[in-house]
């Protein structure tokens, strides 16, 4: 049985004339969590849409569990990093946990409260979704996923503008369903020492594929020089 | 009181405008969600240049500026999605393109034009039985839309990447919903005039946005806003012998003044 669940080969990708994505080549496992790393403006997020299937690659291919991503997007759960709709608009916890059903009441009350309570949510279906935090948020996006029982979990730094509390919170919750569901999760995230700790793989992207590997072999300051072009490294603590 | 109900127009202005605040008010909360406010003006002035088309060559002016607006609609839509234009950008253009293009085919036309003033400001007066039977008819095929698509509209307008990635193309559902609102936008401007008809989009959306948690309530509340201030504004302006938009627009604007003050003293009350 073929366990790759991300299938990248000679992916290039070009707005016009220039190229936002110069021949990657990298696999993901079923069961990893995977890591992309990269300055601004590297092709991190272009990489996720030809990955979800949102952007056609110039040259190359994208395979999700060996096949067209159009033809498997209802089993990839994705989290923004932001949303565009004002979030000041009314809608609840929950109206906005049953938008996927479309008219179909497939998800009862109690599935919904339950798998919000998986992600450490209790009595929050009937707020605002405006008054929750960045944190709680990026859980509800978390939830939602599970309630769909997504197999591909894509999170665009799913901790941006998160205190460290709410980003540990996170961060652990990735874990723990990659470990409980077997969940493969894919995250573009800046902060080196969370994918140090919870990724098994990382990409370094910079336009074209500067390392890829595990992280005590990619996250060294010869690659990160090279990725950055500065001085960077993991904090450790005395 | 009620003496106002034995004119006919009273009553074509009053069920037509019953007909465009149910369409612009349940429209409305879509497009301030999806932070889009400034597309009712824009249509709105744009299909200018499609009513002086009309009155030059004397064709029907609602219906050909219907087509012109749907035009309008698929053209901001292409220039948002298509290119690295952003929205507001593509509206100011196609807004200001639309209006000039409007001036310089009614600088050909020859003679006055009453008319004209009741496309701008709108006129209880202008509403003819034809106008009448052109809302309800196409009215009621724009809501049997937001009926059928309501879900996917929604979920597109909250979570484009969601709703693709549970197999919609929202990309469909942002058309359906930029034709309806420039179609009813067009359907408007005769009661309430190019220059105000974008406030019945956005003001009653604002008003119920104040008082409620979920979005079925804010959408109904809107519709329910909607259709008061278009009346309460219709039949103010019978009684003050005002032109019809621009009090159904300081109506909303009065509204909202009241409900923010009430909202400020429920919140005073609760904590």
């Amino acid at each position: 049985m073929d366990k790759k669940v991300i299938e990248v080969k000679n992916l290039t990708y070009k707005f016009d004339d220039f190229v936002a994505l110069d021949k990657i080549n990298f696999d993901v496992g079923k069961g990893d969590i995977v890591a992309i790393i990269g300055p601004n403006g590297s092709g991190k997020s272009t990489l996720l849409k030809c990955i979800i299937g949102m952007n056609k690659p110039t040259d190359g291919s994208v395979k999700i569990f060996g096949k067209n991503p159009r033809q498997v997007v209802k089993n990839i759960g994705y989290v923004p990093q932001n949303f565009e709709f004002d979030r000041n608009i009314p809608i609840t916890v929950y109206e906005f946990m049953g938008l996927e059903k479309c008219g179909e009441l497939k998800h009862s009350h109690s599935n919904i409260k339950n798998v919000l309570k998986d992600v450490g949510l209790s009595n929050v279906e009937q707020k605002k979704l405006g008054e929750l935090s960045g944190g709680q948020f990026q859980r509800v996006m978390i939830a939602r996923a599970l309630l769909h029982e997504k197999k591909l979990l894509i999170f665009d730094e799913p901790s941006s503008g998160i205190d460290i509390v709410g980003e540990q919170t996170i961060y652990d919750l990735i874990e723990e369903i990659n470990l409980d569901r077997g969940t493969t999760c894919l995250i573009v995230s800046h902060e080196l020492n969370i994918v140090n700790k919870y990724a098994n793989k990382v990409i370094c992207l910079n336009k074209k594929m500067i390392c890829f590997g595990s992280p005590e072999s990619v996250i060294t300051p010869a690659n990160l020089k090279k990725l950055y072009g500065i001085g960077a490294g993991l904090y450790h603590s005395h | 009181m009620l003496e106002f109900l034995q004119y006919p127009f009273m009553i074509r202005a009053i069920v037509s405008g019953a007909f465009i605040a149910v369409l612009l008010g349940w429209l409305g909360t879509f497009v301030v969600t999806r932070k889009m406010s400034l597309i009712g003006d824009g249509i709105a002035h744009a299909s200018l240049a499609g009513i002086a088309l009309a009155l030059l060559l004397g064709w029907m002016p609602i219906p050909t500026a219907v087509i012109f607006a749907v035009f309008i609609a698929a053209l901001i839509y292409l220039l948002e999605k298509k290119t690295r234009i952003s929205s507001d950008m593509a509206i100011a253009v196609i807004f200001t393109t639309g209006m000039a293009l409007g001036i310089v085919l009614l600088h050909f036309y020859q003679g006055y034009q009453p008319e004209l003033l009741s496309y701008l400001f709108g006129n209880i007066l202008a509403i003819n039985s034809y106008d009448l039977f052109n809302i309800i008819v196409i009215g009621v095929i724009i809501l049997i839309c937001l009926f059928i698509f309501y879900r996917k509209i929604l979920f597109s307008t909250f979570d484009p990447v969601g709703a693709y990635l549970s197999g919609i193309k929202p990309w469909v559902y942002d058309l359906v919903l930029y034709i309806a609102t420039a179609v009813s936008i067009v359907l408007s401007i005769k009661l309430i005039g190019i220059i105000l008809v974008s406030a019945l989009l956005v003001t009653p959306s604002a008003i119920a946005r104040l008082f409620v948690k979920s979005f079925k309530g804010f959408t109904l509340l809107t519709i329910l806003l909607s259709v008061f201030i278009v009346i309460a504004g219709l039949i103010l302006s019978y009684y003050l012998d005002l032109p019809s938009g621009a009090v159904i627009v300081l109506t909303g604007t009065i509204s909202f003044i009241v409900g923010y003050l009430i909202s400020l003293i429920l919140k005073k009350i609760k904590s």
